[in-house]
């Protein structure tokens, strides 16, 4: 996937998950965000660690786990 | 072009069914549409069936034929329509199409889906297969949490409230608990629709529709034939469907559906009609905030102001403009595949004035929308009398 560049953006929504599919039940509740990315321009649909974000927060890519795109409040 | 309209409509009820299979299911509500339509099988010159999940849910798959004959249909094309909740929306749209052109004279569309044999957490995973699959789905959102980021976008960009969400759901109980057919036939407070279960937040259980099996089935006809099957035959008057990105993620703007707004800029065009002129409609309450930018994208109201309005009880059933008076998907029930063609036959039944305790004043001009996942297909029918 070329060059591991840290991504950068702001939260455009985000929900907090509370059912999940069978493969993700283990895990709830988890928080989905979309992401406005500053660089490549677009938006990625992401998980977040650690602290809840609310809409118009800065974040930050942490290591993806098990390959899902995920974000932290920077 | 030629004018079509709508002779015979069924459907089962909605509900947990566990002594009904997929096939059961839309024999009843397409015998139920022939008997309405005063004729039989051999009548179908075509037979088109709605149908999200069938293989997944039921394992079956080769549906349309599995179906048809069942229904004493033999020799004619039977065909599967899949698009998500949009499924027998457009199903009924390539009919009206074909008979439109003059291919065929008669024909059947139906809809159905049997949900209720798995437990929550599978069907969360197979209605989350209407997403994207190598995105959104991938991260582990669900289908409720692609309406719960477009609750939170709307309520951040109009100033929409969790009380405006809950007025939807109060609302939409209101008016299923008057219906014999509804899944959930219980009126709920402000209150109780405030405070659910929290599911995707900021939605809870009163914000989601239900899990359910159904079935529903409509004979469509040429409108020069019409009366031989029908003393009070619906005309469609317009009908479009349009497609949008499956993923959530792709849209510039999640607080409204471009597909939603094609189909009616289409249907509208038809009909010669604009969204003034609709008395009435059925619209795709798959969650309560999908229902208020329905009502936005299809122009009954302007953006953002779907929320207030509805808070306002300007869609209640003695509202300016009545919205799900069948109970909607919130508490008629939401058999996937079923939905669109079940619309159809619920503006059906008060363009007929059939609609016992829910009938509504003004019936003569009634709309229905059909969404599939988070906006990638719609379909917008207006139906009047003939």
């Amino acid at each position: 996937m070329g060059v591991n560049k840290i991504r950068t953006g702001t939260v455009y929504t985000e929900t907090v998950v509370h059912l999940a599919p069978e493969r993700f039940a283990g895990n709830v509740p988890y928080q989905v965000i979309i992401v406005s990315l500053d660089e490549a321009g677009g938006r990625i649909t992401a998980r977040v660690e650690g602290e809840r974000v609310a809409i118009d927060d800065r974040v930050v890519e942490t290591e993806s786990l098990n390959g899902i795109p995920t974000f932290r409040k920077s | 072009m030629r004018n079509v309209t709508v002779v015979g409509a069924g459907k089962t009820p909605f509900g947990a069914f566990a002594d009904q299979n997929l096939r059961s299911l839309a024999v009843t509500a397409g015998t139920k549409a022939l008997a309405n339509a005063r004729t039989g099988p051999d009548a179908i010159e075509a037979f088109y069936l709605g149908n999200f999940a069938g293989p997944q849910f039921t394992s079956q798959n080769h549906l349309a034929p599995w179906i048809s004959t069942a229904l004493g249909m033999t020799g004619i094309p039977s065909t599967r329509f899949e698009a998500a909740c949009a499924s027998s929306g457009s199903a009924f749209f390539h009919a009206f199409m074909a008979v439109s052109a003059e291919i065929y004279d008669v024909v059947m569309v139906a809809g159905v889906e049997k949900m209720t044999s798995q437990p929550t957490a599978r069907v969360t995973e197979i209605l989350a297969g209407a997403g994207d699959s190598l995105t959104e789905v991938l991260v582990g959102s669900t289908f409720p949490s692609l309406f719960a980021m477009i609750a939170r976008r709307h309520m951040h960009d109009f100033g929409t409230t969790r009380e405006h969400l809950a007025a939807v759901a109060a609302k939409n109980h209101e008016n299923g608990a008057l219906n014999p057919d509804a899944q959930m036939r219980k009126a709920i407070t402000l209150e109780q629709a405030m405070n659910g279960r929290p599911i995707a937040e900021p939605l809870n259980l009163y914000d989601c529709s239900l899990i359910s099996d159904g079935a529903a089935a409509v004979v469509l006809c040429a409108a020069d034939r019409a009366r031989e099957f029908s003393d009070k035959p619906v005309r469609v008057m317009g009908v479009a469907q349009a497609s949008d990105f499956v993923a959530l993620d792709r849209k510039q703007d999640i607080t409204t559906f471009p597909a939603l707004r094609a189909a009616a800029h289409g249907a509208y065009g038809m009909a010669g009609v604009g969204a003034n002129d609709i008395e009435f409609a059925e619209l795709h309450d798959c969650f309560t905030i999908a229902e208020i930018v329905a009502m936005e994208d299809l122009g009954f109201v302007e953006r953002g102001r779907g929320g207030f309005f509805s808070f306002e009880g300007g869609t209640r059933r003695n509202g300016e403009k009545p919205i799900n008076a069948s109970g909607g998907l919130k508490s008629k029930g939401h058999p996937v595949g079923a939905t669109g063609v079940a619309q159809i036959c619920d503006v059906v039944q008060q363009l007929r004035c059939e609609a016992g305790e829910r009938q509504l004043k003004r019936h003569s001009l009634g709309l229905a929308q059909n969404l599939g996942g988070s906006g990638a297909t719609c379909v917008v029918t207006i139906l009047g009398r003939d």
